[in-house]
């Protein structure tokens, strides 16, 4: 019988309904869209900070003496790797190891830097390079060459160039200028064997350094790790603009969950304009069934439940639509679409159901409808 | 007999005027407030970002190649460029001196520790120095500003004071001497004569270079180096528009209005391009790595917030319109009277739409007080300023109240205007 009618409800008013489902959808559809960004975001924010480079460095004890000043400390090539490879972290976006020697041999003393040049890319995304990482010909050594350095040796790309460090020498070709606004302008990058075997610390590094994606916390833990991993060397995060990072997410979520609110409250409106309209058409519908007998509580019931109906109608398209506008929007924002998660569809479906019974709420007044005046048509 | 018909019918039934203006009041306030935020959160996320520290680096043009390694460059203290302290407030005379946040001068000295008869760095910078500006007044400036995220224990050195603080990886490696209260020595080399001694004020933890360095005041660094006012590297802070094609283009090659344009965007290639003419004789560079990300998040969450404010906007015009259209729907019987009266399709469309637009301009002038106090609540809860409200929105909102009110009633009138008057009448 309720059921039934229910059905009859919903069916004899559809035009009526057909405006508060249309605003429930579109509630549904934003606040779904924008929950899912909410959970997304973070992940999304962090990835777009690894442009920032390196926020991880494994380098040897604290003790070690700066380069330059005395023989550098070094660390072991494979053992450091190793640990990195062990923990197979999927958070990290690069590992690259980097020799430093300084190069005296043109007059001019210069910092060589021996390193993975195919991960560099991935390590600083920032770093604009002219020309490329490495060389097409198999016969030629590959240097990339800071911007400084090829200003003032008057280098530009396929030049070659003579290195010499302690009576060793080699003959590389400039293959890229490097453009980067910090401290890699004025140095010359090469494949770390080259270094090695130049400086004469064949399987030595100086440091480690890694990109690794994350919160602060997940990054600091995942430093502690490999701290353990790696007893004989300092594993130490840098730069920690993560904090900046953190402050920057929670304002943006403040933003949305903000947003998400404002649009529940005007959908509930948009909801209680529709029901008070609707009561007020059926206030005869109501005056029936009080005479027949049918308790206060019943009739509020039957209406409760056809809005409950609309709200979890409204509250699926929504959602189904919404993820589809978050997948939208991060293709078209991060160029990445944004993964729907399925605690979307309960949630709107809820939230949506929630909001159309806080609408429907003034029908309580339908309670005080006396049969007598209705029927006299008043 | 028109304005007499639309005065009754808000006299008559006030319930039905109230809900449509009541969701024009909060409709209208979404609006408001989320594109007060969206217009200014591009500038509040700018000014976030200068957490991320210096965007901009000035060494000398003529300058050696540093040996920098890890931040710390060994070059002999007699090589190299150097530039002059005395120009730096030239800086807060450029065009955009007013995105000119901070900027932080370095000079990285060689130095003998007399404590631990070792060799360190000494670096030389500012903390909170006050730079004379040309026109008068005074810029302060320094570390504060263009490296935020040094944390310090203890506290910093005074700019004037014979004072420092020392990295954290040192103080770790020298736990008695290089604690805070305590005095230390530096001089510039081993067999030189020359000793300042410094009161340690403060251990700071950079998560660079200078954890193994000792800071001192640009002047001590100085003195100690003896090149006095002079430095090596500047760090500037700068507030930027996130770069596009047309900023990476060459101003050489510009049209005289496109130059105009270019140089008036606080894009960073034209800031930098202002410090050169300020600075003749250095060399400005952006810092791609904190520049580029800056940029590229900037502009992104910049459309994501457009996308998610029109978002809101169409979810708030909808449900506007709904409300609109049911508070028409509702009145058909009124409409069957007026009809069967010999009222013209026309004249009941006038009615109606007279009356909606009348709610519009109500609704939409509370709304956007109402979404003006809100968007001042958001601002200073999410950025923690108050966003002050625009009034260039005002027209725009009562226009998108009237268009969405319009909107909503056309329908149904449409619909309205096919009904035959006798059924309704009848109660059908």
């Amino acid at each position: 019988m309720f059921w039934r009618l229910l059905w009859k409800l919903l069916r004899g008013s559809s035009g009526r309904l057909v405006v508060a489902i249309l605003a429930l959808v579109s509630g549904g559809l934003v606040v779904s869209a924008l929950l899912n960004l909410e959970f997304d975001i973070e992940r999304k924010l962090t990835q777009e900070f690894r442009m920032l480079g390196a926020n991880l460095v494994i380098s040897p004890g604290r003790d070690a003496q700066m380069p330059g000043v005395a023989p550098p400390a070094l660390m072991n090539e494979r053992d450091a790797f190793a640990a990195i490879q062990n923990m197979k972290d999927p958070a990290v976006v690069a590992a690259v190891p980097f020799l430093y020697i300084v190069e005296r041999g043109g007059g001019t003393p210069v910092v060589v830097v021996g390193t993975k040049m195919e991960d560099l890319p991935k390590l600083e995304p920032s770093w604009r390079i002219e020309g490329q990482w490495s060389s097409s010909r198999d016969n030629q050594i590959p240097c990339v060459v800071g911007r400084n350095v090829a200003q003032q040796l008057r280098l530009a790309v396929n030049n070659p160039l003579d290195l010499t460090y302690l009576g060793k020498s080699a003959r590389v070709t400039v293959t890229g200028i490097l453009d980067t606004g910090g401290a890699e302008d004025n140095q010359i990058f090469m494949q770390l064997p080259e270094v090695q075997s130049l400086a004469g610390f064949p399987g030595e590094i100086g440091l480690v350094q890694l990109s690794v994606r994350g919160a602060t916390k997940a990054i600091s833990d995942y430093a502690a790790r490999l701290g353990t991993a790696l007893p004989a060397y300092e594993v130490r995060p840098i730069r920690q603009v993560t904090e900046a990072e953190g402050d920057l997410l929670n304002r943006i979520r403040l933003l949305i969950v903000s947003m998400v609110l404002l649009i529940l409250a005007l959908t509930a409106l948009c909801v209680l304009a529709t029901m008070a309209a609707l009561a007020m058409e059926r206030r005869h519908d109501v005056g029936l069934m009080k005479a027949l007998g049918g308790s206060i509580a019943r009739i509020v019931a039957l209406f409760m439940a056809e809005v409950g109906v609309l709200g979890a109608a409204g509250g699926f398209v929504g959602s189904i639509l919404g993820i589809e506008l978050s997948r939208w929007m991060g293709q078209r924002v991060f160029g990445t679409a944004i993964s729907a998660r399925w605690e979307i569809f309960p949630l709107t479906v809820a939230l949506m159901v929630a909001v159309a019974l806080a609408g429907a709420l003034p029908l309580r007044l339908l309670g005080k409808v006396k049969p007598a005046v209705i029927f006299r048509g008043e | 007999m028109f304005g007499r018909l639309v005065r009754e019918s808000f006299v008559r039934n006030p319930r039905r005027k109230v809900l449509v203006a009541a969701a024009l009041v909060v409709g209208m306030a979404v609006a408001t407030s989320t594109l007060t935020i969206a217009l200014e959160v591009g500038d509040r996320l700018a000014r976030e970002f200068r957490s991320l520290g210096a965007n901009l680096s000035v060494t000398p043009q003529a300058d050696t190649l540093p040996i920098e390694i890890g931040g710390v460059d060994y070059r002999p203290v007699n090589e190299g460029a150097y530039l002059s302290e005395t120009d730096l407030g030239k800086l807060k005379t450029i065009f955009w001196r007013h995105n000119i946040l901070g900027f932080t001068p370095f000079l990285d000295v060689p130095g003998y520790l007399g404590e631990t008869e070792s060799q360190i760095t000494l670096v030389g910078t500012w903390y909170e120095h006050e730079v004379p500006v040309p026109d008068g007044t005074t810029f302060k400036t320094g570390l504060s500003l263009t490296h935020p995220w040094w944390k310090i224990q203890g506290r910093w050195f005074r700019d004037g004071a014979d004072e420092c603080v020392v990295g954290a990886a040192l103080a770790a490696k020298y736990p008695t001497t290089m604690a805070v209260g305590k005095t230390i020595a530096v001089g510039p080399k081993e067999i030189s004569s020359y000793v300042r001694p410094l009161l340690v004020t403060g251990i700071v933890s950079t998560g660079d270079a200078e954890d193994s360095a000792v800071l001192v005041p640009l002047f001590v660094a100085q003195a100690v180096s003896n090149h006095p006012v002079q430095f090596r590297q500047l760090f500037v802070s700068a507030l930027t528009k996130p770069a596009d094609t047309f900023s990476e283009r060459d101003p050489l090659k510009m049209t005289p209005t496109e130059y105009d344009r270019w140089f008036c965007s606080p894009y960073i290639s034209s800031i930098s391009f202002q410090i050169r003419t300020v600075l003749p004789g250095t060399d400005v560079r952006a810092i791609r790595r904190v520049a580029d990300t800056e940029g590229r998040i900037l502009s992104r969450l910049g459309t994501l917030l457009w996308i998610v404010t029109l978002a809101a906007l169409g979810a708030a015009a909808l449900a506007v319109a709904a409300t609109a259209a049911t508070t028409v729907l509702e009145r058909r019987a009124e409409i069957g009277v007026m009809k069967a009266l010999g009222a013209t399709n026309f004249l009941i469309a006038g009615i109606f739409l007279a009356e909606q637009l009348l709610l519009a301009v109500a609704g939409g002038a509370i709304g956007f007080v109402v979404g003006a106090a809100l968007a001042r609540i958001l601002g200073s809860s999410v950025f923690g300023t108050p966003a002050s409200p625009r009034l260039i929105l005002l027209p725009v909102v009562l226009g998108l109240a009237a268009i969405v009110a319009f909107l909503g009633s056309v329908i149904p009138l449409q619909r309205a205007s096919h009904f035959d008057p006798a059924p309704i009448l009848r109660g059908e």
